[in-house]
């Protein structure tokens, strides 16, 4: 069962259908052909975000696929739609997405997770992160500066 | 040298819980081992053939002798009595429990230690020339840079999950200690006409199956852009590197298949909506981290040169080792001493507690407490007064840690190989300890010269056997293990891969083979100041080939 969160907690009543539904997260390919008011788009990782620039402003979702555990491109999908485009719609982590990349990938600017991982979906329900709220370099989401250097960041 | 500061600090100590907490649920069975992989990678623990293998980071190299101290506790009371310094600056405990890990992580921050991204595919521990700071020919010290460097890309949320490790080395001076022509990116800090400082910057090197030399990309960034500029190189990296082959997912196949004038201006294309964003240095910071690493105060000790040319007329070992392992330094009282680890015969790299200890006490009473860790596996004190090197070296003979071999050939590298390593398909260390018992009398090694040994026990060439002036390269055939060696590599300024040489041999014959081959070059050298390396340089393979094979095998 896939379990929808995002920092305020578990998201209920989520628009989103599969493709055959009346709000289908479609693909890039087919997004960018569509002529719908609203859009879900699934960014897989040999895609290129930006080519999302002449819609996005019909763009609802991004969800942003981790294939594997292992694989960070959509780290920078993520980055690149938020700092590089200014987008400002939903971007959700899909696939492969486990607890430890979670606080990483708030702090690129992914806001919501589709998970499937039973440890993962507990410790989320109870909102334990495992982040550290210090950070060594700037990102997208808001964090305080000036902490010394002016690489360094911390949570808000 | 850096010290942390309260943010430093608590960052440590909230990734030591974090990952007492990834070790907790792992071994509750809540990650598996494949999801938990990644994660002790990135702090530093490995699987390998018989137990858990823990790195800890060396930043740059710079070690306090407090620091060497606890290093040696760690070893006593965690593992079996050594570590295992390695070529990247870093040391390595070969026996620790996967449990007491987070306890040794805690112990490493009381002394402003860590493990972070000392393995795993991200950004690893930022190393520099060993004589940073205190060397002649520097240009400054690259360490502010690399320190910087260290903190930006700690837990980088966009780069955590690269294709592949990604390691940047730094050097400051045209003779390049840091071999920064082998590393993903190697940093070549130096000044412009208006005495500005800024990089070369190189992309691309690396060894292992596809060893390649890196290609200057930008001959000369400003020093505000450092991490702007690196950013650029990262994020198009991440995206485009491969992922499909982890033998081919260095940023050095990707450099290769694009080729380095596109990969080039897609940097550059990056990079120009990065530079002048919230990741410009400011000076302000820059100086703020190089105040870290003011030059040391050094008094004037003039007496230590009649002292020193006494002690060296009275003691030739003295004198050898003087010779061999102190380096001039930028203050004329004073000398860079390398302290060898690699004594005849024994294992290279590997250090005791109790003389890590002892290394830790010398460097307090004649070194200002400060030690470097080079990456050929030895260790330095920066800064000793020529008039302390003979108390210096008494410390040191008595702990077995005067080996007056630096440069010379039983001064090799070697990777851990099959004694340890899950990846080996071949032993290094007996090879390495052969090698030098065969080549130890001080006056053959002083005969021969410089000349650089490098042993790896398999194709990912942790041992850097593809840069070494002889190169050995552990391989596995038909069930029995068999020595390639190539010829004529080299890490410095003037970086080059070397040249296998011929069909392998089996580890009863691989010394003697090295013996045909220094042998050769003993004949055919045209005086004692051409070193191996010219010599090879100027004559090419066949002389050697013809000596280890024969002359119709050869032609």
């Amino acid at each position: 069962m896939t379990f929808l969160w995002n920092a305020s907690g578990p998201i209920e009543n989520d628009p989103w259908t599969d493709a055959d539904g009346d709000r289908p997260i479609l693909s890039l390919e087919a997004a960018l052909q569509s002529n719908a008011a609203t859009i879900g788009v699934q960014i897989e990782p040999a895609d290129d975000v930006r080519r999302l620039e002449p819609i996005l402003d019909r763009v609802a979702l991004v969800a942003v696929n981790f294939p594997a555990f292992n694989d960070g491109r959509a780290f920078s999908h993520a980055t690149l739609l938020r700092q590089r485009l200014g987008y400002r719609g939903e971007i959700r982590g899909v696939g492969a997405v486990l607890l430890d990349q979670v606080p990483l990938m708030l702090r690129v600017g992914i806001d919501s997770v589709a998970v499937t991982h039973e440890p993962t979906i507990r410790r989320l329900k109870e909102q334990r992160l495992p982040g550290i709220a210090l950070h060594y370099q700037p990102s997208v989401i808001p964090t305080t500066d000036g902490e010394g250097y002016s690489w360094r960041r911390r949570a808000v | 040298m850096y010290r942390y500061d309260e943010f430093d600090r608590d960052f440590v100590a909230g990734r030591v819980a974090q990952f007492r907490d990834q070790v907790e649920r792992r071994l509750k069975g809540e990650i598996s081992e494949d999801a938990f992989k990644p994660l002790r990678l990135m702090n530093g623990v490995y699987l390998q053939l018989h137990a858990y293998m823990l790195r800890i980071a060396i930043p740059y190299g710079t070690l306090s002798s407090r620091q060497l101290r606890m290093l040696a506790h760690i070893a006593r009371k965690y593992d079996r009595g050594y570590g295992h310094f390695t070529t990247r600056q870093n040391i390595q405990f070969n026996w620790p429990k996967l449990a007491d890990v987070p306890d040794i992580l805690a112990d490493l921050a009381s002394v402003e230690m860590h493990s972070i991204q000392t393995s795993g595919n991200c950004i690893r521990n930022v190393t520099a020339d060993h004589f940073a700071g205190a060397a002649a020919d520097e240009v400054a010290d690259p360490r502010p840079y690399a320190e910087i460097l260290r903190q930006w890309s700690s837990i980088h949320p966009e780069f955590s999950f690269l294709p592949r490790k990604f390691k940047i080395a730094i050097t400051a001076a045209e003779n390049d200690r840091a071999a920064i022509q082998t590393h993903d990116i190697g940093l070549h800090l130096k000044k412009n006409a208006a005495g500005e400082i800024g990089f070369g910057v190189y992309v691309g090197g690396g060894q292992g199956r596809t060893p390649m030399v890196a290609k200057l990309i930008r001959d000369f960034l400003p020093e505000k852009h450092l991490l702007s500029y690196i950013t650029a190189i990262m994020r198009v990296y991440n995206l485009h590197g491969r992922r499909d082959n982890k033998f081919k997912a260095r940023i050095k196949i990707l450099v290769h298949e694009t080729g380095v004038e596109e990969l080039t201006r897609q940097i550059d294309a990056e990079w120009e909506h990065l530079k002048d964003t919230n990741l410009t240095l400011p000076e302000a910071d820059v100086a703020a981290i190089t105040a870290y690493f003011a030059p040391p105060e050094l008094k004037d000790r003039a007496e230590g040169w009649g002292q020193l040319a006494a002690w060296k007329k009275a003691d030739p070992d003295f004198a050898r080792w003087v010779q061999q392992n102190v380096r001039p330094h930028r203050h004329p009282d004073y000398g860079m001493v390398t302290i060898s680890l690699k004594p005849i015969g024994g294992i290279p790299g590997d250090a005791s507690d109790a003389q890590m200890d002892a290394v830790a006490d010398l460097a307090d009473e004649f070194a200002l407490g400060e030690i470097r860790v080079t990456h050929e596996q030895n260790l330095v004190l920066p800064h000793v007064a020529l008039a302390d090197l003979e108390p210096l070296y008494r410390g040191l003979v008595a702990h077995g840690l005067a080996t007056a071999n630096s440069g010379l050939i039983t001064d090799i590298i070697a990777c851990p190989g099959l004694d340890y390593c899950a990846l080996a398909n071949a032993r290094s260390i007996p090879v390495a300890q052969e090698i030098s018992t065969r080549f130890g009398a001080p006056e053959r090694q002083a005969e021969i010269g410089e000349l650089k040994i490098k042993i790896s026990g398999c194709i990912n060439a942790c041992g850097h056997h593809h840069v070494g002036h002889i190169g050995i390269l552990g391989v596995e055939k038909k069930g029995g293990e068999l020595y390639q060696i190539t010829l004529g590599g080299s890490a410095d300024e003037h970086t080059s891969i070397g040249e296998i040489v011929g069909r392998g041999f089996e580890p009863e014959r691989i010394t003697d083979a090295i013996e045909t081959i220094v042998d050769t070059y003993l004949a055919i050298r045209t005086s004692p100041d051409e070193i191996f390396l010219d010599c090879y340089r100027r004559v090419g393979a066949e002389p050697f080939r013809s000596a280890l094979y024969g002359a119709a095998q050869a032609a």
